[in-house]
């Protein structure tokens, strides 16, 4: 096989990775009509509930924790500070933005990535070089149809679920906080958290949830494609799809939270 | 023999491949006629594989034509690639079941996806096939639980679920005990008998070639030496084909050893 990405700078590879990524998030959208519910094919939509399961719902344990921590650690290290000012109360609205923002979807997809990305180039690299995705082809059947396309539906309906959820578990760690430290009612904290997080935020915040579900299954399925030369290239693929994938989801945060703070979506009303 | 004379099935025209600079394929032209068995013979890296791979569409030749039934592969689009490939049953080297499906259920999957049938002509069909590869005892196991043997025989299996006119086997015997390899050659040859199937396998097992085979055909360094009948190929001058049925290593390899074994007493 040729590698063309070899003899490249590191721009030029980016480059050609990128543009090799978009070309496959195309060819997976235009056959994710095939996946749906009632107006698909009812075994590919069968698999789908399979990887709800596999990418989201047993990855709830894992992200509602680790947003739990961090949202604790967030109200331990703010109320180290605020508490000089008299201002304890105010941690509400730090954690409550905080996560609601920026946190929640970022950890969650972090966790997703981690478990997921790794999976999904797992398997799909070990079809490729058991030759079963050749199997499918010379079946007729589309590689692209068959495990791309579920796996990117379920992701695109799970992950925004569970960014929610991590989200409300990191919120909660703060409210914990805020219980033992100041007595604060929980009553109280759910309303001054509402009042601090606007319906805006968590609509880009689910915006942002479905990029990063975009990214984690386009990688995951990429790099499982590229690999070759048996188990040893099965488990690079795996390295480098978490790595990619984790990579991208901070990056493109990077560009969405630009994007939202020029548009002036950051600021508060 | 069977049908030298008959109607062409598979029928491949300068066919050539080659990776950057090195010529994996040069002008390869082949026939398979309807009802034979053809075997592709060749050494590790003569580029069977790869030829393999052209005649299923994976991949497409830098020069050539390849025709299957009349059309044209290479050129052809995919929707009626699609429909060639549903009379072209394969078989691959490793197998490449699906290990999260039963046996029962990766003979079942090109029926369920590529026909309208109801479920119990499915079972029924299933069971038909598993017991004519002699697996139906194996029904409800999943790949990982086979034997290689067994693996082989449900990816026959697999590959003879839509009846197709044409089988395809990758390396059938490879990595195979003799008795396990014998039992596959039986079934290809019972395969051509009951169904009347044209079968093209890859190999390079010389024995079974011999045994099963109505034609061999030999490439080495990416051409065909020789295309014929099983006297034509025994009595075939070609060097390459002589060292290969006298299982003679190439001078090369024997130059490296007898270095290796100098340098190892020198060293000793």
């Amino acid at each position: 096989m040729t590698s063309p990405g070899q003899a490249k700078s590191p721009p030029a590879r980016w480059l050609e990775y990128v543009g090799a990524l978009t070309i496959q998030f195309w060819t997976v959208i235009r056959q994710l009509r095939h996946v749906f519910p009632f107006v698909g094919k009812p075994r590919r939509w069968r698999t789908t509930v399979q990887q709800m399961y596999a990418i989201g719902a047993s990855a709830l344990p894992m992200a509602g924790t680790m947003s739990f921590f961090t949202g604790m650690i967030l109200a331990l290290q703010s109320a180290a500070e605020l508490r000089r000012f008299g201002a304890m109360e105010l941690v509400v609205n730090l954690v409550a933005v905080a996560f609601t923002r920026e946190l929640g979807p970022l950890i969650t997809a972090i966790a997703v990535s981690g478990r997921s990305a790794s999976a999904i180039s797992a398997e799909i690299g070990t079809m490729v070089v058991t030759e079963e995705v050749d199997a499918l082809r010379v079946m007729g059947l589309d590689p692209v149809e068959f495990t791309f396309a579920p796996k990117y539906l379920a992701a695109l309906i799970t992950i925004p679920c569970l960014t929610v959820l991590s989200t409300l578990s990191g919120i909660f760690a703060g409210y914990l906080f805020l219980a033992f430290s100041i007595d604060m009612s929980f009553r109280v904290y759910v309303q001054r958290a509402a009042e601090a997080v606007q319906l805006r935020d968590v609509g880009l915040t689910l915006v942002k949830s479905l990029a990063f579900a975009s990214i984690i299954v386009q990688v995951g399925c990429l790099e499982g494609l590229r690999a070759h030369g048996g188990p040893q290239g099965v488990g690079h693929s795996t390295t480098v799809a978490v790595v990619k994938a984790t990579f991208l989801i901070i990056l493109v945060d990077l560009i969405a939270t630009g994007i939202f703070y020029a548009m002036g979506w950051s600021a508060v009303e | 023999m069977t049908a030298n004379a008959g109607e062409r099935v598979i029928c491949i025209r300068n066919v050539s491949v080659s990776y950057g600079s090195r010529h994996v394929l040069k002008d390869i032209d082949l026939d398979i006629y309807r009802g034979e068995i053809l075997v592709l013979l060749g050494g590790s890296g003569s580029g069977k594989t790869t030829l393999l791979k052209q005649v299923l569409g994976l991949l497409k030749p830098d020069t050539g034509t390849i025709r299957i039934n009349g059309v044209d592969i290479t050129t052809c689009p995919e929707s009626e690639l699609a429909a060639i490939r549903r009379h072209v049953g394969v078989a691959f080297q490793e197998a490449a079941l699906f290990n999260s499906l039963s046996v029962e259920e990766n003979v079942a999957l090109p029926l369920h996806e590529l026909t309208h049938l109801a479920d119990s002509t499915i079972s029924l069909m299933v069971w038909m096939k598993l017991k004519a590869v002699g697996l139906a005892d194996a029904a409800k196991l999943f790949p990982p639980q086979l034997s290689g043997g067994m693996r082989k025989r449900a990816a026959v299996a697999r590959a003879i679920a839509l009846d197709p006119a044409i089988l395809v086997l990758d390396e059938p015997a490879a990595g195979l005990d003799p008795i396990a390899a014998a039992q596959i050659d039986e079934l290809v040859l019972f395969l051509k008998r009951a169904f009347h199937m044209t079968v093209l396998i890859v190999s390079h097992e010389l024995v079974s070639a011999l045994h099963i085979a109505d034609r061999l055909a030999m490439l080495y360094q990416g051409r065909l030496i020789v295309v014929g009948t099983r006297e034509q190929f025994l009595a075939n001058a070609h060097p390459q084909v002589r060292k290969f049925l006298d299982r003679t290593p190439d001078p090369i390899s024997r130059g490296i050893a007898e270095d290796f074994i100098n340098s190892y007493l020198r060293a000793g």
